[in-house]
């Protein structure tokens, strides 16, 4: 294996484990101030993709259709926190499971009666298509790069927003002690309603980056849902430190993994035996990770209940 | 006889769930009169459905413990059908003896590793462990990876599975036979230890008990049922994929149980028999409503549940029972 690929892999290792972060950031904060099972943030990357690559369609302009999807997310995850999960709060997990699950069923089938169940494809402008030499001669797409700056830039801002702002200080308060943060006068009610949007913005961002990346079709956030769940586990409830690592663990290991490992099987099997098993086995030690990290450690690498 | 007695009792109490098997008994007698012979093969998948959601239920129900992977069980089932067969290996009977075993042994290990964490990590590394299992059975090519592998009916030597109805039949009394230990077992010492340990764990342990042998027990005990639903469903679909295992199934038969009841022998199939009607007949009602939108039929489904758990606590049981109990009161109230 050679350099120049190995370097390849690692950087779209970064850039998946920085989508990953993008939807697990809000969610680690869901379960974790919240102590509610949201399964539906999936669909807000959804919801993120399709407001990017319709309004994109019908203006024209990407740049533009990127924009004003993002406000899109933030507004669903708020309407949808006031008509239905407020009234979940109280409720055990299994309700929530239940009611999430009936979300996810409810928005996949809406995105296939308003678009149709064939995927969409959305075109890069010209100004981001090309290709830059991260080596001299390893050729990178410029998007990807976009991709994975665009999300440490994004990474920063929550880190500023968690860690230095007044909101920021309530919501670690929440995730540490929410009835002794709501007796010191933090408006529990609102601060969750706002956790809620942000969350969906950011998966919504994650949605909107990833519409030329991959296909924009119903249940494209599942799989996406399941990986962040890997990773807010990992990286401890209610931590956005800790997501942020494990985001990026789970991306490397998931990408490295999809190359390195079907190697590895043709030393000893068949080639095509090899790369059908490769991939699979790949998704499996993150998994294997996972269950690695709860039982040395059951509450994450960096639990935010103190 | 003690045993006929405490049956008898038993059979009493959970006339709802014994109704529902006498009406399964009775039912392709129906099937054949109206000549509808597609319907057994529901009520088959009905029966099949119901018992992986019931074994889900020891632990679920009355242990308090949300298991997010027992479709993996259901699956594991399967393939130690699908795997046997590749081998040559037809007899029906080591198949559901192979499933009892390893599902047992799988549960076992999985149980007692998911058990050291509690809450939603509980529910993620259960979760974890089904999607190993499901990636795992996806890259093993031999056995058909991806797209899983044909198989044939298992033999089962005193009941030959040539006739269709003789499916339905091996069906059923494992059902039965399930229904039976099942309520034999909530009612024991250790199911009511199973069930203390859910209200208050620590008090459990105050009374000098150890919950983690009771919930590891409980979670083999689950286990080893979605095994043999998994082995006889393998039969039933003549085909074996990682498909049945995928973690969407496992969220299927947490709603069955939840919209049956949680927690009752009765909810996990009366929630079978609903939740596969609505599956039958939504995109048949949607049809006269919006003849273009039949295939949408989840539009609808997905608001069913969502409904069902914000009015109907306790599910379709605790609605039948709370509806019985208002009728009771209102007689009293007449008289």
């Amino acid at each position: 294996m050679t350099l120049t690929l190995l370097l390849e892999q690692i950087f779209n290792g970064l850039q998946s484990g920085v989508m990953l972060f993008l939807i697990a950031a809000g969610l680690t904060l869901i379960l974790g101030v919240m102590n509610f099972v949201f399964l539906a943030h999936g669909a807000q990357v959804m919801i993120g993709a399709y407001a990017a690559a319709s309004l994109t369609g019908i203006t024209g302009n990407f740049y533009f259709g990127a924009l004003a999807a993002i406000p899109i997310t933030f507004l669903s995850g708020y309407v949808l926190e006031y008509l239905l999960i407020r009234h979940l709060y109280q409720r055990d997990h299994m309700d929530q499971v239940l009611a999430t699950f009936g979300l996810i069923l409810f928005f996949n089938e809406m995105i296939r009666i308003g678009f149709g169940p064939a995927a969409l494809f959305s075109n890069l402008p010209p100004s981001l298509s090309g290709f830059v030499y991260i080596l001299p001669d390893t050729p990178y797409p410029v998007y990807r790069l976009v991709v994975i700056g665009a999300g440490l830039v994004c990474a920063v801002g929550i880190h500023y927003l968690v860690n230095r702002t007044k909101v920021g200080a309530m919501v670690r308060a929440g995730a540490n002690n929410e009835a002794m943060a709501a007796a010191l006068g933090v408006n529990i009610g609102l601060l969750r309603r706002f956790i809620f949007a942000a969350g969906a913005c950011f998966a919504g961002i994650a949605g909107v980056m990833l519409g030329p990346l991959t296909a924009v079709e119903p249940g494209m956030g599942e799989p996406l849902l399941i990986l962040s769940l890997v990773v807010i586990i990992i990286g401890g409830l209610g931590s956005v430190r800790g997501a942020f690592i494990a985001a990026v663990i789970v991306g490397v290991v998931d990408t490295l993994g999809r190359v390195v490992l079907p190697l590895i099987l043709r030393s000893f099997m068949e080639q095509s035996a090899a790369d059908g098993a490769g991939p699979a086995l790949a998704s499996m030690m993150v998994y294997l990770l996972m269950t690695i990290v709860l039982v040395v450690k059951p509450t994450g690498l960096f639990p935010a209940k103190g | 006889m003690d045993f006929f007695r405490l049956l008898l009792a038993g059979v009493r109490e959970q006339r709802m769930l014994f109704g529902l098997m006498a009406g399964f008994a009775l039912f392709p007698a129906y099937t054949a009169y109206a000549d509808l012979p597609f319907w057994n093969d529901v009520a088959m998948r009905i029966m099949l459905l119901g018992m992986a959601a019931m074994g889900l239920n020891l632990i679920l129900g009355y242990g308090g413990m949300v298991s997010f992977g027992h479709a993996a069980f259901v699956g594991i089932g399967a393939y130690c059908a699908g795997i046997s067969q590749f081998y040559g290996l037809y007899n029906g009977w080591a198949h559901l003896a192979l499933s009892l075993g390893v599902c047992g042994i799988l549960g076992l290990v999985i149980g007692f590793l998911a058990l050291r964490t509690s809450g939603i990590y509980f529910i993620m590394i259960t979760l974890a462990f089904a999607q190993m299992l499901f990636f795992l059975f996806v890259s093993l090519e031999q056995y058909g990876g991806d797209d899983g592998m044909s198989i044939d009916r298992a033999e089962f030597v005193l009941f030959d599975l040539y006739d269709p109805l003789r499916l339905y039949y091996l069906i059923w009394s494992t059902l039965l036979i399930i229904s039976v230990v099942l309520l034999f077992l909530v009612r024991s010492r250790f199911g009511v230890v199973l069930q203390a340990t859910k209200n208050n764990e620590s008090r459990v342990e105050a009374l000098g008990l150890s919950p983690l042998g009771f919930k590891v027990t409980g979670y083999v005990i689950s286990a080893m049922i979605c095994g043999v639903a998994g082995t006889l469903f393998a039969s039933w679909q003549e085909y074996v994929s990682p498909d049945i295992m995928h973690w969407s199934r496992s969220g299927e038969l947490m709603i069955i149980i939840i919209l049956g009841g949680l927690a009752t022998l009765a909810g996990p199939l009366l929630g079978a028999v609903v939740f596969l009607l609505l599956e039958e007949f939504l995109p048949e009602l949607l049809y006269l409503i919006a003849p273009d939108y039949a295939e949408n039929w989840m539009i609808i489904f997905g608001p069913i549940m969502i409904f069902v758990v914000l009015f109907a606590r306790g599910g379709l049981i605790g609605w039948i029972s709370r509806f019985g109990a208002q009728r009771i009161y209102r007689q009293g109230d007449g008289r």
